[in-house]
């Protein structure tokens, strides 16, 4: 599979700080995305350790693959699912402990979600409101459930999904990295097929902007990076109240067969034929 | 201790006191604190001691509660704070009390708009059974668990019957799909059905699926029994218990 991706990520309109963070290892092709909480600046610190304590982790399998079990894991998990799970149990011990031993840094917290793409197997981990989403033939598509009070009133049929739009309670999480030793992580493995998209973001970016707005954007600008420009400047069209970070992913082709080397070889050597000419 | 002071007007009706046990207030006779006004709902408010703070929270009251100017679900009362409910006001008086601080990061009874915050397992519990007791459209889980399963009744695929148990899943030629189709110029994903919160939808690929006959062009949700078709495949969508 030919990967190209890009992310970007955008203090706001409202916010002085920026508390997200995010981090692509294209050798990996491993993307992790964190949205930190908490007072002064400890949600900076907060998602900064997630990312860090994520990637030197999933970096580090190759050097040291005896990864310490943190979690309950399925027997179905490849290796690279159970590393990414283990990474993300990893950074809410980090977290938690930092906050322990730095009074100042009490209560802080951080959301993350993660992908790690290893041949057409897509591994997802998440813990709280962040998103991942794959468009498929211009079918979007939610991987991840959020960890929101409202989410689970929604699921629990208690809200319904307009009535949790315009709730005070978004912002009330039931899981986060840090708030407990011990955390309970959500994953998922899947299969990517070519031309699907994978996008990872923040609630900075879905509280402003619809699911079809991100489904035309990821579908119409073909370069990643401006992809997430496009999206963040939505974002902030619309008031920008939060920070706002977004990742997109492009997965390509995954081998080229004879029919298409054929007509892709003729088409190429038809556009060089069209510059020479035009020269 | 804290004392709750019904007033109308500028007369004092009747006093209460707030100990372990919490205060309804409420147009109903059996109310701790009974207030005699149609504005009022038969039990609109509790006030109750949480965590060491005074709270104050509306229980879905038609008219709503409020706490000096501010429309209120939940909120923590300070000393001197009026709670109106229809024409009439209850005055708080927490003096007794050791002060309560007004801004605490953390324990805050009512979140800030915008602000993110965790809820400990407790709170978390305590807020949902809160939430499902006024809910009205509480579904819990079924006794048993219904797995949704594609039963093939025509054309050329590697197995008679899927059962969905991945978010995703794909209908086409690819080695990677979940229902493999077999046959000449079969495109590699030819739909996809993909689980959402609320059920299981099916979308369109390389190909335009027709449910119960008629061509889908965005994502439609799957009922018992749906018939679907694409590709010279065609399958019952049926959830097996």
């Amino acid at each position: 599979m030919r990967i190209v991706s890009g992310g970007v990520t955008d203090v706001g309109r409202v916010r002085t700080n920026n508390e997200d963070c995010f981090r692509i290892v294209e050798s990996l092709n491993l993307f992790v995305l964190s949205d930190g909480m908490g007072g002064e600046a400890h949600g900076e610190v907060a998602s900064a350790l997630a990312v860090e304590t994520i990637v030197k982790c999933c970096m580090d399998a190759q050097s040291d693959p005896a990864a310490t079990d943190l979690g309950p894991s399925e027997p179905t998990w490849s290796e690279k699912t159970k590393r990414l799970t283990n990474a993300v149990h990893l950074a809410n011990k980090s977290i938690y402990e930092a906050a322990e031993t730095n009074p100042e840094q009490h209560g802080m917290g951080a959301t993350v979600t993660t992908a790690w793409i290893d041949g057409s197997k897509l591994s997802i981990a998440h813990v709280g409101d962040s998103r991942a989403y794959l468009l498929r033939s211009g079918n979007l598509q939610q991987l991840t459930s959020d960890h929101s009070l409202v989410a689970e009133q929604v699921r629990r049929g208690i809200l319904t999904a307009a009535e949790a739009e315009e709730s005070e309670m978004q912002s009330v999480l039931l899981r986060a990295l840090g708030a407990l030793p011990d955390i309970e992580v959500d994953t998922d493995q899947h299969i990517l097929f070519a031309r699907d998209i994978l996008m990872l973001c923040c609630d900075g970016l879905t509280r402003m902007v619809t699911e079809p707005e991100i489904a035309g954007t990821l579908q119409a600008e073909t370069d990643p990076t401006r992809a997430a420009e496009k999206l963040i400047a939505l974002a902030n069209e619309r008031g920008g109240v939060d920070n706002i970070t977004v990742i997109v992913v492009r997965v390509g082709a995954e081998s080229r067969g004879w029919f298409s080397w054929l007509f892709g070889g003729a088409r190429n050597k038809a556009a060089r034929n069209g510059a020479a000419g035009g020269s | 201790m804290a004392k709750l002071s019904l007033m109308f007007e500028e007369k004092t009706v009747k006093e209460v006191p707030v100990g372990s046990r919490p205060v309804s207030i409420g147009r109903s006779p059996d109310n701790d604190l009974p207030v005699d006004n149609l504005a009022v709902s038969n039990y609109h408010a509790r006030v109750y001691f949480e965590g060491g703070r005074l709270v104050v929270e509306d229980l879905d009251s038609l008219n709503g509660t409020f706490v000096n100017d501010l429309r209120v679900e939940r909120a923590t009362l300070h000393d001197g704070d009026s709670i109106w409910i229809g024409k009439h006001h209850i005055k708080v008086d927490a003096s007794g009390d050791a002060p309560v601080p007004w801004d605490t990061g953390r324990k805050a009874s009512a979140p800030r708009i915008n602000e993110t915050m965790v809820l400990d397992t407790k709170a978390r519990r305590d807020m949902l059974q809160q939430a499902a007791a006024t809910g009205e459209r509480v579904q819990f889980a079924a006794g048993r668990l219904k797995v949704p399963t594609l039963i093939v009744i025509g054309g050329r695929t590697d197995q008679k019957e899927y059962m969905l148990t991945n978010k995703l899943t794909v209908i086409g030629k690819s080695a990677m799909a979940t229902v493999k189709v077999k046959g000449w110029f079969k495109p590699p994903m030819a739909a996809q059905i993909n689980q959402r919160d609320d059920g299981y939808y099916i979308g369109p690929g390389d190909k335009m699926p027709l449910v119960n006959g008629a061509p889908i062009t965005g994502p439609v949700r799957l009922n018992d029994g749906d018939l679907i078709e694409v590709s010279g495949v065609r399958m019952n969508f049926i959830f097996r218990e």
